[in-house]
């Protein structure tokens, strides 16, 4: 079972960057493990299933900004959370939009995926550093990663 | 009542980026804007940084081109330093960026014309999308495009460490040599890629050319402008993507003139409106003439087309050939209709193949040299590649130690910007009216500025990766009387 770890986002504004430094921790901690991947996007739209082809498993890093939500908070999410929306222009396809393609073209895509969202202040700032909200809950959200992905890494122990 | 239609496809934005359509008290459409945002600050961002970080951080401003900015970014460097890349590393960059324009253009005419053309634009919405194409040109082909593009992405990566943030270009060369034992990779990509040209030109033929409707649409009036056109081309005036000079043809097709990218400035100018944040290109010696066309008018276009009517013809026989047919079939040169673009990309991806091809033979490829040291002190450069979209230049100044002092980017959708605001009004007042707005009719303004394939790639990601269109009609006191929600498709 391959397991990819993908943090989404653009390091260069503000807290955008969140899901790339959620990646570049990650990538420490599981360095030495196998079949485990960790990469970092910022790219969006067709790009991202040429990232996700070949792998079984697959957590979701990104910011999300709903206004709903404290800044810092951690949402986890299942793609079925996330509707079957279709974009208006594939440069900004989404994920429901990638896997009804793969689906449709029987692609070796992630039977699993879970995404790990969490509530930013400001990702608009070009060059700005993270908000200190954010800064604050990137080590929870790392732990978060973490834990789900040594959970699967367990699993056909467990079975 | 007059009423204002705004189309809003980009809100993850601050709400920036959005047609709005004003109607009169007739129905008719009085004035159609369309809003870019671009760049947003990355000018004044760069201030003050190392130079050599300019391919880095420049590559960012965009998640679907990064390449060309990366390259016009390294070109910038070595006019910078006054440096020289050896032959090697000149053809490396070159053949690396024409396989990015391939996967690039790839993904345009499947992914994104193609929900316009090969579905059709009077199609149901929910067929207008990525999977109505598969629909349509059937799952081989679909597979075909997957396959075609995770290969030369892959190339992509072996030379650059990654496709999205490239670790390639550096002042005078490129960071890595092209290893005889991966050149086979790169010879049997080529053969694939020019197979997958001459097929997708195929496609064209088959469901666009062969449906006169589609014909009918392209050759319409409602999409078509008699504007200037620039491209870069090589000595023989033949399109090129990565080097050469930059050529200027009047809209009866002559030449106006040719420059050294470095004299940019002495050409083209910038005008601002106060209603979008996009500075709208023009040519400095005809004068801005509002949002007009015709020879007095200064407005001129890049991306596939312009390029096509730019040069005298394409460098590579297949690409020469399709060339051709382009014109013998759009009532020769230059053609001024907006949706060929579509048909122009795909023969220019051709060209990129068979010129993919020609590179990846030369046997200068896999010379271990290929970078020259910098020894100059740096002051100013000008680097310029066509992005797939067009003509891109870069400007850098620096003080002696190399940090950026200055900085001036113009990217494809600013030169293009005032010839879409034109598509996008002659649009919509040819094919709206008396108030009669549907989908459809919507989706067929929005064609004419996908046909440019404008690039908002600097957005931020964010899930759902939904894109929401809003479409708000407000009566003459600027109330809100209706307002459509179109989830996406």
């Amino acid at each position: 079972m391959k397991t990819l770890v993908l943090g989404l986002g653009n390091d260069l504004i503000a807290d955008d960057g969140v899901g790339i430094e959620a990646a570049r921790r990650l990538r420490e901690i599981f360095a030495e493990t196998p079949d485990v991947d960790v990469h970092e996007c910022s790219m969006s739209g067709i790009a991202l299933l040429e990232e996700l082809i070949d792998y079984d498993r697959v957590v979701l890093i990104d910011a999300v900004k709903t206004d709903k939500t404290p800044v810092g908070e951690i949402t986890s999410l299942r793609l079925e959370d996330l509707g079957a929306v279709l974009a208006p222009s594939p440069h900004y396809a989404g994920l429901p939009e990638l896997l009804a393609l793969a689906n449709e073209l029987e692609l070796d895509f992630p039977k699993e995926f879970v995404i790990y969202a969490i509530e930013v202040e400001d990702p608009f700032t070009i060059g700005g550093g993270m908000t200190q909200g954010v800064l604050s809950a990137l080590p929870k959200l790392v732990e978060k990663v973490k834990t789900k992905v040594d959970e699967w890494i367990c699993e056909p122990a467990l079975a | 009542m007059s009423r204002t239609i705004t189309i809003d496809p980009i809100t993850r934005l601050e709400g920036h980026g959005k047609i709005d359509i004003f109607l009169n008290d007739e129905g008719n459409v009085d004035r159609a804007y369309f809003q870019v945002p671009e760049l947003r600050g990355f000018e004044k961002f760069a201030e003050g940084r190392p130079c050599e970080d300019m391919p880095q951080i420049t590559s960012r401003i965009c998640g679907v081109c990064p390449m060309a900015h990366h390259m016009a970014s390294a070109k910038a460097l070595d006019d910078l330093y006054k440096v020289e890349a050896p032959p090697a590393g000149k053809k490396i960059r070159e053949m690396i960026y024409d396989i990015f324009t391939i996967e690039d253009h790839a993904l345009h005419f499947y992914f994104l014309g193609g929900p316009d053309f090969v579905v059709g634009p009077d199609a149901p919405k929910a067929e207008r999308n990525i999977l109505g194409v598969i629909g349509k040109v059937g799952l081989e082909v679909g597979k075909q495009v997957i396959a075609a593009r995770k290969e030369l992405r892959g190339l992509i990566n072996l030379m650059c460490g990654k496709v999205i943030h490239p670790v390639f270009g550096l002042p005078g060369g490129v960071s890595k040599s092209l290893k005889k034992a991966d050149l086979d990779k790169f010879t049997g990509a080529a053969d694939r890629a020019i197979e997958f040209g001459k097929f997708s030109l195929q496609v064209f033929d088959d469901l666009v050319l062969k449906n006169s409707q589609y014909v009918e649409w392209i050759t319409s009036d409602a999409y078509t402008h008699q504007t200037y056109y620039m491209g870069l081309v090589d000595e023989n005036n033949k399109v090129n993507f990565y080097d050469g000079k930059v050529r200027v043809v009047k809209p009866d097709g002559s030449e106006h003139s040719t420059f050294d990218p470095k004299n940019y400035l002495d050409h083209i100018s910038e005008h601002v409106e106060p209603w979008s944040y996009i500075k709208f290109c023009y040519l400095k010696d005809i004068g801005w003439k509002g949002f007009e066309d015709g020879a007095d008018s200064g407005i001129y276009s890049v991306a596939p087309l312009a390029r096509l009517n730019a040069a005298d013809g394409m460098a590579t026989p297949l690409a020469q050939e399709a060339y051709e047919k382009f014109y013998a079939t759009l009532g020769g040169k230059p053609v001024h209709h907006t949706l060929a673009n579509h048909w122009a990309r795909l023969i220019e991806l051709l060209y990129c193949a068979e010129r993919f091809k020609e590179l990846a033979n030369d046997p200068d490829i896999t010379d271990p040299n290929v970078r020259t040291l910098p020894t100059e002190k740096p002051t100013e450069g000008v680097g310029v590649v066509e992005a797939p979209r067009g003509t891109l230049f870069h400007h850098y100044k620096t003080d002696e130690r190399g940090v950026i002092t200055h900085a001036n980017l113009i990217v494809a959708t600013q030169n293009n910007a005032a010839r879409i605001a034109l598509s996008v009004d002659k649009a919509a007042k040819g094919l709206i009216k008396k108030g009669e707005v549907n989908d459809g009719l919507l989706n067929m303004v929005e064609m004419a500025f996908r046909a440019y394939d404008p690039c908002h790639g600097c957005a931020t990601h964010a899930l759902p990766g939904q894109m929401p269109l809003m479409v708000r009609l407000y009566d003459a006191d600027k109330n809100v009387v209706n307002e459509l929600v179109r989830n996406g498709a």
